[in-house]
């Protein structure tokens, strides 16, 4: 069963007087609990692919579902209901809330969502303790390394059981281990939690662990080769 | 709602600096506010105690033909309508449950005649029958030379800033009746010429009135030197002389004239309407001393014994009025007036703030010009905080465009925003509304007392008392809560207008 379905997507930016197109007619089609990578050089789309695709900028035409629900015609407080229940993000630059330490930041979610305190934090340090963070709990991000910072995003990510992760770039800011570590992670928690995980990369050394891959070049994804 | 005020509190924290500039603006408008209010309450209730209970009680009753209410200090000249009808009065107060006392005086106007002196002088005439002044304000100044004249005598007593101002005037130093010249009580100019000092113990005064009626100059024995205990200053222009040489000395009939040359007729009619009473009379008929306004028809300090009843038949100006605790003003005035308007009276009650002119607004007059200066003041404070909390919002675009992404409504921002301009206001503001409530309870403390009119004025007394009622208090955080939501009204904005693109975009 697909959970995210896209026919002939649009996506241009004016700049000036000129129209930018960043997507020009994508279809893609993505299956409950897949690990799928988004490969293509700076500029090809990819960003903005999975921008539309998480409800963080919205197509210029065409159509895009996200778990059966049609979302380019929704209203702002229901595409935030939609990233708050159905989708995790993992940003390049991890984004955690500087003033929460790595629990408040994971159950950040979750207390968004009015879920009790209590069951915030049980949740939260279950998944600190699955992305490795259990002894850095109380630590603040200013405190953690690039791959602590990121593993906290993971763990935020996940930590509303949302049926898709988004991850732009996860390892762009890493050195080539901890970026490693950080994608082993991601596909552990694929398979453990069987959450669909879509993750764009420039880097051809990620590709090894994806088990789907989508190029994209110039707006447009290439074709996949047949599944063997 | 724990998350936002965390996140708040813990944002303030991290952002010390523009905290501290914020909270410094917000704790000292919240002092300046809580202090000045209370300055401006112990001003207003100073005002408000030493007014009604030394100098004018609650309402006073004035003649229905005054135009002005104010006749504390009227510096226009106009004179005091007379109010001929005191018996009537009297009744009507007597059977009134809401008056606990009342007193007839005569108030006016009058020259200070001095043979020295071309400028002429002026001073405030405060006419009553002693005994019942006493009883009407106890203890409101103290005899600092001479002695207090007994109930019926005649005599004056002159405050002793007003002797400064006499002396300034005519060289001449006043001393009760037997008495001589207290060093630590003497003017220092006079003290310079304690060895040439001319002193006298009889004051020559012409009564003012606006009117066409003559006046009569009249010689008063001066029987002692007084003192205020509070606004001494203001009070101090007023001399305090036997109703009947005030009578006299206005050119009003005395209670003798009334006995013995009035005719009841005539009494009726003046009763009646006192408007043509010149014309239906002649000067002659009105004033005891027919003839050359000028004429001097000087009269000696002997102390003439009349009953009370007597008295009574003469002329006043004012009837002052305390009424019993817990009275409202309004319900006491709206009675008094309908009941003496049935009688026939001809006076109208006013309440002393009204009847005080301009010192009795002061209060409301202060309040005002400080209550600009406070809004002012948190204009600006709110300037800064709106300057200060839209960089902030700006410098976390990221941070407030993740939570976008992850899920955080617009109002999830503004409440954040929200919270931090609140938890602002309430700890620094609430520290300097606590800082102001100090200042007022330690103030009585330091007994800073003032001889300047203008600062007794403020002060409502002779000391600084300040006092804060809980409507200051809640007017400065009702101020400080709309300062709170006006701040963060357009940083809210620029929060909410933040993207989840914002977070990457950014990046």
């Amino acid at each position: 069963m697909n959970i995210i379905e896209i026919k002939d997507l649009k996506k241009e930016y004016p700049l000036g007087s000129t129209i930018v197109p960043a997507l020009r007619g994508v279809d893609l089609e993505v299956g409950e609990g897949d690990f799928m990578s988004i490969i293509g050089p700076s500029g090809s789309g990819k960003t903005t692919l999975l921008n539309v695709i998480g409800c963080i900028d919205f197509a210029t035409s065409g159509s895009v579902k996200v778990g059966g629900r049609e979302i380019t015609a929704l209203s702002d407080r229901q595409i935030t209901d939609i990233r708050l229940n159905n989708i995790g993000f993992i940003f390049q630059t991890f984004n955690l809330i500087p003033v929460l330490d790595v629990l408040e930041n994971i159950e950040f979610p979750l207390l968004l969502m009015k879920r009790s305190g209590s069951e915030a934090r049980r949740r939260a340090e279950k998944l600190a303790e699955e992305v490795g963070l259990k002894e850095y709990a109380a630590h603040r991000p200013a405190e953690l390394s690039g791959g602590q910072r990121q593993r906290v995003a993971i763990a935020r990510a996940l930590v509303t059981n949302p049926g898709i992760v988004l991850a732009d770039e996860p390892t762009a800011n890493l050195d080539s281990v901890t970026g490693a570590s950080i994608l082993e992670l991601m596909r552990e928690m694929n398979e453990l939690e069987k959450t669909t995980f879509i993750f764009s990369t420039h880097d051809a050394n990620v590709l090894k662990y994806a088990r789907r891959v989508v190029k994209i070049k110039d707006g447009l994804l290439e074709k996949e080769p047949a599944a063997a | 709602m724990k998350l936002t005020f965390t996140i708040a509190w813990r944002n303030i924290l991290r952002h010390k600096g523009k905290s501290l500039v914020i909270g410094a603006i917000l704790f000292t408008g919240a002092f300046l506010m809580t202090l000045g209010n209370g300055v401006v309450s112990g001003m207003a209730e100073g005002v408000r105690n030493n007014i009604i209970n030394g100098f004018m009680g609650d309402i006073v009753l004035i003649s229905d033909k005054q135009q002005s209410e104010n006749i504390l200090l009227n510096m226009t000249g106009t004179s005091i309508e007379p109010i001929t009808s005191y018996k009537t009065i009297k009744r009507v107060l007597a059977g009134q449950p809401s008056v606990r006392r009342f007193l007839p005086a005569g108030k006016n106007l009058a020259m200070l005649l001095n043979d020295s002196s071309a400028t002429p002088a002026f001073i405030y005439l405060l006419g009553a029958d002693f005994a019942e002044y006493r009883k009407m304000f106890p203890d409101n100044f103290r005899v600092i030379e001479g002695s207090y004249p007994v109930s019926g005598a005649r005599a004056l007593l002159i405050p002793a800033a007003a002797r400064d101002e006499m002396y300034d005037y005519g060289n001449i130093w006043y001393l009760p009746e037997g008495g001589s010249p207290v060093r630590k009580n003497l003017k220092k100019e006079a003290l310079a010429r304690i060895g040439e000092l001319t002193v006298s113990s009889s004051v020559v005064m012409m009564g003012m009135t606006s009117g066409a009626n003559t006046t009569t100059d009249v010689r008063f024995g001066v029987k002692g030197i007084i003192s205020y205990r509070s606004l001494n200053k203001i009070f101090g222009h007023f001399c305090l002389v036997d109703i009947e040489s005030y009578r006299e000395c206005l050119g009003y009939f005395t209670s003798g004239d009334n006995s013995a040359e009035v005719p009841p007729e005539e009494k009726k009619l003046l009763g009646l309407d006192g408007s043509g009473l010149d014309a239906l009379f002649g000067a002659g008929d009105l004033l005891v001393s027919a003839g050359a306004a000028h004429a001097v028809k000087q009269r000696t300090a002997a102390a003439v014994k009349k009953a009370p009843e007597d008295a009574e038949n003469g002329a006043y100006n004012v009837v002052f009025i305390k009424l019993n605790d817990g009275v409202r003003y309004a319900d006491a005035i709206a009675g008094l007036d309908r009941a003496l308007k049935e009688a026939g009276a001809g006076v109208r009650a006013v309440p002393w703030n009204k009847a005080s002119g301009p010192i009795g607004g002061m209060a409301v007059i202060i309040k005002g010009a400080l209550f600009l200066f406070t809004a002012l003041l948190f204009c600006v404070a709110v300037i800064i905080i709106v300057n200060t909390l839209t960089m902030a919002a700006l410098e976390r675009s990221s941070e407030i465009g993740m939570m976008r992404a992850v899920g955080a409504r617009k109002s999830f921002i503004s409440g954040m925003f929200l919270g931090e301009t609140a938890l602002l206001s309430a700890v620094f503001g609430g520290a300097g509304v606590l800082a102001g409530i100090l200042a007022v309870e330690a103030i009585p403390l330091l007994k800073i007392t003032t001889d300047n009119d203008m600062l007794q004025l403020l002060y409502g007394g002779d000391m600084f008392r300040p006092l804060l009622n809980s409507g200051d208090i809640a007017l400065t955080v009702f101020q400080l809560v709309v300062v709170t939501v006006i701040a963060s009204l357009y940083p809210m904005r620029v929060a909410r207008s933040i993207t989840p693109l914002d977070a990457i975009s950014r990046d």
